[in-house]
């Protein structure tokens, strides 16, 4: 079997995403699996299942990039890259034309603005905690005793009535704990948190400017709530692909393409990345 | 498929600094033993106010460069701690904290006096061992909480002890003919300053009892300038790629241009870093082989991890070549001392902290200085205690972006305080900017 394909995987916080391109370029395979932190079982797992599904062997592999938080613990991996570099790459690749990608993931968040060649033009990242990511809403879940994935449709039910200011997990937990202590609905309770975390995104797009089109990548951008506040506090549309947890995954992948194919095109729009050492 | 190890490049440090540690260390221990000698001991923060002390005859203790000591050599939890049990919240810039500590500790005197969770004894020798302070003198730029410093330091020692202010307007170049070294305001606030520190040596010669030594000025004032002169030609070197020194390099030698006592042996260091630098150049020899980035820092240092950050940088071959803390400060206009009436120089250097100007001055200084060491890219280091450098550091990126078309990045850190620091947060994000660098220059 001809080593023609490539493969890109996203070793992120709680989840591991593995994109197989075929030669063209198109998506054979993608998988998306929940683990423990940065889990190399989980990695292994994840890029099994992706094989699996693509009916090939690792033999078929030709190259592999890796990325996210534990890309260096990916060992097969020829080269790794940022999330920063290949969320950017995924996202202009899924959406043509996009000038910002927020992407929310696990543990961190992401605002990255991207020039008219769909190069990295600026990028912020959250600060020191878990403020704004799917951390923090996997705890508010907790706290109100709701499943995670139901949370941003509880949110849409909320109204305005109650406001929680703090975006340390931790200390927002203490605040919905006294929330519900006090009566307050728990659906605005949930908006409330949202509408927060938007406010807290849009001070990480200030940093690197407002621009548009927008495009949310990461397991945050499932939750239609917060997209919905997002772009309300932003004034602006915000689109999110269809599988928006692989745009990095996906991005890595391009990478490993360009670098297989020895085309020298910018990196995302055209142009390879240097892939040598 | 499988990942090289590959051997991780490290800087190649300039060995003439080497010399730093020991004339820092000679300093302090003779500090240590000033009581033992009947020396008064003059506390100071902020402006390197001792050419003054030296004339004057007092052995002088700064409180930030004690600070960066102890967190240099890991050695600030115990001040730490004990400025914590004593009223003064993490929140609170660390060196303050960490001085303060020191003088709670100073305070207190014998180790059997001591109580509570500060008792880590081997550690807490160094933090405990300043001399206690005849007087106080507080001359800090830009930023409130130096200000205030040594008033809170007065008031651990019981307001007994006497205190002088030296007061240091923030020079905004607001006005149309303001900005660097020029303008009205500038001409005042040099005047102002200089008035005082004529107060101020009348207050040192109460304190003394003794005539002010005004030659003696004149003579450290002399080395300094030399000192100083020695140091921005040796900057001048590095302006080429590949780089013969680093920022690291100037790292080293801020405690010898901001506190120690001038003399030939000041001259003597810096003719040696000069020299070196002078000689590498002249043998092609790299302070990090390999270099593909030059880049410029912003923010005061990280003394917990000098090194780390030295060999961090240098493992992704990217030459940290100028920063505002380094480039910006320590007597880096020496064209402004006269050393035959040197107090107006001198109050014009104590005005020119890096964090004592407008925005726009502070883009101008670093906009300059991308350009003329050749900058890919600028890091900003948060610093979270200290307010006074991180509070431009978002309208400085932006201006590098637009101005200059580079790279930016931020990551958080302190000046003494650890627990600030996330590696795996500088580590991705230098990596992200290094491939931003990378995709344009391929565009390019």
């Amino acid at each position: 079997m001809s080593a023609d394909h490539v493969m890109g995987v996203d070793l992120g916080s709680t989840t591991a995403k593995t994109v197989i391109l075929d030669a063209d370029g198109r998506p054979v395979a993608t998988s998306v699996l929940r683990m423990g932190a940065v889990s190399r079982v989980g990695v292994k797992a994840s890029m099994d299942r992706a094989l699996a599904d693509a009916g090939l062997d690792a033999d078929a592999i030709g190259r592999m990039v890796s990325t996210g938080y534990g890309r260096r613990l990916i060992a097969d991996a020829d080269r790794s890259f940022t999330e920063i570099t290949c969320h950017a790459r995924g996202a202009a690749t899924l959406w043509p034309g996009v000038r910002l990608v927020i992407d929310i993931g696990g543990q961190d968040s992401k605002a990255i603005a991207v020039d008219e060649n769909g190069f990295v033009d600026r990028f912020a990242m959250n600060d020191r905690c878990a403020s704004g990511t799917g951390r923090f809403f996997e705890v508010l879940a907790r706290a109100l005793e709701v499943d995670l994935e139901a949370i941003g449709g509880l949110a849409l039910e909320g109204s305005d009535a109650v406001a929680v200011s703090s975006m340390c997990a931790t200390f927002a937990e203490t605040e919905v704990i006294s929330l519900l202590a006090q009566g307050a609905a728990i659906a605005d309770i949930a908006a409330s948190v949202h509408r927060a975390v938007a406010a807290r995104t849009v001070g990480l797009v200030a940093q690197v400017g407002p621009r548009e089109p927008v495009v949310m990548t990461g397991g945050v951008a499932k939750n239609a709530a917060l997209v919905r506040f997002l772009s309300e506090a932003l004034r602006l549309e915000v689109a999110v692909p269809d599988e928006p947890q692989i745009s990095g995954a996906y991005g890595a992948a391009l990478l490993a393409l360009d670098d297989l194919r020895g085309v020298r095109v910018p990196p995302t729009v055209g142009e390879a990345l240097p892939m040598a050492p | 498929m499988s990942l090289d190890v590959v051997s991780k490049p490290k800087p190649n440090r300039l060995q003439s600094t080497r010399a730093a540690g020991a004339m820092v260390k000679e300093y302090w221990d003779r500090l240590f033993t000033a009581p033992d000698r009947g020396a008064q001991v003059v506390w100071y923060n902020g402006s390197a106010l001792n050419p003054i002390f030296q004339a004057a005859g007092i052995e002088w203790c700064h409180g930030e460069a004690f600070s960066a000591r102890l967190a240099a050599q890991h050695l600030e939890g115990p001040a730490q701690l004990a400025g914590e049990e004593y009223g003064y919240v993490g929140e609170l810039c660390s060196y303050a904290r960490t001085h303060l500590g020191c003088a709670v500790l100073t305070q207190r005197g014998k180790e059997s006096e001591q109580s509570g969770v500060v008792g880590m004894v081997d550690q807490e020798v160094l933090a405990s061992k300043l001399p206690s302070p005849d007087f106080f003198v507080n001359a800090y730029a830009g930023c409130s909480t130096g200000q205030q410093w040594d008033e809170i330091s007065f008031r651990v020692f019981g307001k007994d002890v006497p205190l002088f202010k030296v007061s240091l307007p923030m020079l905004w170049a607001a006005k149309p003919d303001a900005g660097y070294l020029r303008g009205r305001e500038w001409d005042n606030a040099s005047r102002y300053v200089a008035r005082q520190l004529h107060d101020l040596i009348g207050f040192l010669e109460q304190m003394t009892g003794r005539p002010f030594d005004w030659d003696k000025l004149r003579e450290s004032m002399g080395y300094i300038k030399r000192a100083a002169e020695l140091r921005r030609e040796g900057m001048e070197l590095c302006k080429g790629a590949p780089t013969p020194a680093t920022y690291w390099d100037w790292i080293a030698s801020i405690a010898p241009i901001n506190f120690l006592p001038g003399d030939q042996a000041l001259v003597d260091y810096f003719q040696g870093v000069r020299d070196e630098i002078a000689q590498r150049l002249q043998d092609g020899t790299a302070a990090l082989p390999g270099e593909r980035y030059r880049l410029y820092f912003d923010g005061i240092m990280n003394w917990n991890r000098l090194g780390w950050l030295a060999n961090k940088f240098a493992e992704h071959d990217a030459a940290v070549v100028v920063g505002r803390y380094t480039h910006n400060a320590f007597w880096q206009e020496p064209h402004l001392i006269d050393p035959d009436d040197p107090i107006l120089g001198m109050a014009q250097h104590y005005l020119l902290c890096p964090t004592n100007h407008g925005s726009h001055v502070l883009e101008e200084l670093m906009l300059r200085d991308c350009a003329d060491y050749g900058v890919d890219g600028a890091v900003f280091h948060a610093t979270r205690t200290c307010r006074a450098f991180a509070n431009p550091q978002h309208v400085l990126a932006t201006a590098a972006q637009r101005e200059l078309g580079i790279q930016t990045m931020f990551f958080e850190g302190d000046v003494a305080d650890d627990s600030y620091y996330k590696d795996e947060v500088l580590e991705s994000r230098l990596e992200a900017m290094l491939e931003a660098i990378d995709v344009r220059r391929m565009a390019a």
